[in-house]
């Protein structure tokens, strides 16, 4: 099992949060810690996701990167890769 | 400013619809939709009464699939909303085009369990490509524009917007926003095609594999220009089917479980295969660690999350396809490769010497496709007969066939049916059918009762769900569990009743006749042929098989 870190950066719109959540659940992926902040000023959103999956961290980047509201995704942590 | 103009929610739904050219939405009203089907009554969009929410959606995506339009349905809160839920998920893996609007309760009754509640916006997260809750009029029109943006940019999907009651009612005055403001936010970088030339240009043994991509990217014309370049053997998925002339010499038909065995043989032995606007689903690769196991893979597509998801791509083309494609479109000197290709499609061609007397079904499939004008749509439902209809049937472009590809939904065909003749009134229109299937939607006759659309109805009656049955014969010892459907009601009768010129057809001698017959009715009609319950679907490659390992026969 990989453990991986995302920092997604999101338009605070509608459910964009339960979406994320959605897919990441969807596409094989264990969630085992969440921060998320909204600057209000702004209306950007910031989520840290912790996950764990035997399946690569590549298939759930681009299932996120696909979500309307999302402005970036970055894999900050990989256990696989150190 | 002088351009304002007031509006209701209700109305203004409609003033957005039509600035983005919809003509036609299928629906059914009910209570939380009011306001809006009040404004209908003044509007020039015409609407089309489905009898089942489920039928309106599938509507919709028949309407899309066979025109480049966006398809519209709406349904009221509650159990209308979740009854759309099904065909939004058909054109979510089908990746079509819709925008589905829901009437929801009034605003200051939501999340307290009202009547006909339903969170609806939660239960579209799954099942659409994107979805909104409108809580503000002044946020409407905004939100309906960008609900066709996204429906259409990039890889396609259905979209779905939820308005509560109050906000339809509500009075705006407003100007409709510029449609130009659309943007794709599909941002990929230039391609460069010389790995790509070079590996296509040093294979020996390459195969085009050709998805449902190349219709949605209107890329047709691109990817004949490719095949009449290279002349490179090709092969094309379920939804694929009709980019690919008919009459390319090196087309060697559908690939996967019931794909031709030329088609799956030259997969399996190809040494690069050219994919393009497909996605290597489980049903086109069977056992995946053996798909064309010697293959590099060239793959073009306009999702990125479709590359390596379940075959690494050795080239990755991302973008547009009517852009990227010719740049690969190279000469090749393959003519072994040819040669041994057209030598399996003249081996293993399709056989229509069935024995006994009882109708064959894919032999009448050949006959109507024979005998079906030129710009003829045909939708399907799910079952052997969908599969005879892929093998046995040829179309002009992928617009003239609509089955229910990835989700593999029963009932699609006769309300595709609908939206495909709402969308090319006058095209010949045939829904090709099996009786499990045609129960599942089959109150939708009264919708062609309606408006009398003339739509054909080829309904194949074995009395069963045959799939299955043929599933449970083959792997599951012959306990044929739940299977049976000998009490079927008499179909003729039925669509009689809905005033459908219906016939029934029992011997071979009588199939050409009555095709034709059925083809020149001028009107709806429903032709049923009772075929041999035994019959099955040839090839078969079984469940996690490697697609060289098919069944031909029992």
């Amino acid at each position: 099992m990989n453990h991986y870190q995302l920092t997604i950066t999101v338009d605070d719109r509608q459910v964009v949060l339960e979406r994320i959540l959605q897919v990441t659940r969807y596409r094989g992926f264990l969630i085992n810690g969440i921060t998320a902040v909204v600057n209000t000023g702004t209306k950007i959103g910031t989520i840290e996701l912790m996950v764990q999956s035997t399946r690569p961290i590549s298939l759930l980047v681009d299932q996120i990167n696909k979500l309307i509201d999302i402005k970036d995704v970055v894999v900050t942590h990989d256990s696989v890769n150190g | 400013m002088a351009n304002d103009q007031k509006h209701t929610g209700g109305s203004l739904l409609f003033s957005v619809l039509q600035a983005h050219g919809v003509k036609h939405v299928f629906g059914y009203p009910g209570g939380a939709i009011m306001p809006i089907y009040d404004a209908l009554y003044d509007s020039e969009v015409e609407h089309y009464l489905c009898r089942h929410e489920q039928g309106a959606a599938f509507a919709a995506v028949g309407y899309a699939r066979a025109s480049d339009k966006v398809g519209v349905c709406m349904a009221t809160s509650g159990p209308g909303a979740t009854n759309l839920i099904t065909g939004l998920a058909d054109a979510l893996a089908d990746s079509i085009p819709i925008v589905a609007i829901t009437g929801q309760v009034p605003t200051s009754a939501m999340g307290s369990d009202a009547f006909q509640e339903i969170d609806i916006f939660g239960l579209s997260l799954a099942c659409t490509k994107h979805s909104f809750q409108v809580t503000d009029i002044k946020d409407l029109a905004r939100v309906l524009h960008k609900a066709f943006a996204i429906a259409l940019e990039g890889r396609q999907g259905p979209v779905l917007v939820d308005i509560p009651k109050d906000i339809q009612q509500a009075e705006i005055t407003c100007t409709l926003e510029d449609l130009s403001q659309l943007r794709n936010k599909v941002e990929l970088p230039p391609v460069d095609v010389t790995q790509a030339i070079t590996l296509l240009s040093n294979a020996k043994k390459p195969i085009l594999y050709v998805g449902g991509g190349v219709g949605m990217a209107n890329a047709i014309g691109e990817l004949r220009e490719f095949c009449n370049k290279t002349n490179i053997p090709c092969v094309s998925t379920l939804k694929g089917l009709g980019a690919i002339a008919p009459e390319n010499e090196h087309y060697m038909g559908m690939l996967g479980m019931h794909g031709t065995k030329a088609a799956n043989l030259a997969v399996q032995q190809s040494d690069l295969l050219v994919v393009v606007g497909a996605r290597f689903d489980d049903r086109v690769t069977g056992k995946l660690d053996e798909f064309a196991p010697n293959a590099k893979v060239i793959h073009f597509d306009i999702d990125q999350a479709e590359i390596n998801k379940r075959r690494k791509a050795d080239v990755a083309i991302l973008g547009d396809l009517k852009v990227n494609l010719p740049a690969l479109a190279v000469p090749l000197s393959i003519k072994a490769w040819q040669d041994e290709c057209k030598q399996s499609s003249m081996d293993s061609a399709w056989r229509y010497d069935h024995p006994g007397e009882s109708i064959y079904a894919p032999a009448v499939l050949k006959e109507i496709s024979d005998q079906m004008p030129k710009n003829t749509c045909v939708t399907t439902d799910v079952g052997q007969h969908q599969m005879w209809a892929a093998q046995h049937m040829a179309f002009n472009d992928p617009s003239d066939w609509l089955t229910s590809g990835g989700m593999g939904t029963m009932g699609f065909g006769l309300p595709a049916a609908i939206g495909a003749q709402v969308s090319r009134p006058t095209d010949c229109v045939i829904a090709v059918t099996g009786d499990g299937s045609f129960m599942m939607n089959v109150q939708e006759l009264a919708t062609i009762k309606r408006f009398q659309l003339p739509v054909k109805i080829l309904l194949i009656d074995n009395a069963k769900l045959g799939m299955v049955r043929q599933w449970q014969d083959l792997f599951f010892n012959g306990r044929l569990s739940e299977t049976d459907l000998s009490d079927n009601p008499d179909f003729i009768m039925l669509a009689t009743a809905f005033d459908i010129k219906a016939k029934e057809i029992t011997k071979k001698n009588e199939v050409k006749d009555a095709v034709s017959e059925m083809l020149t009715h001028n009107g709806p009609y429903l032709l049923k042929i009772n075929i041999d319950a035994e019959d099955n679907v040839w090839p078969l490659v079984p469940p996690n098989t490697a697609n060289h390992d098919m069944m031909e026969s029992k």
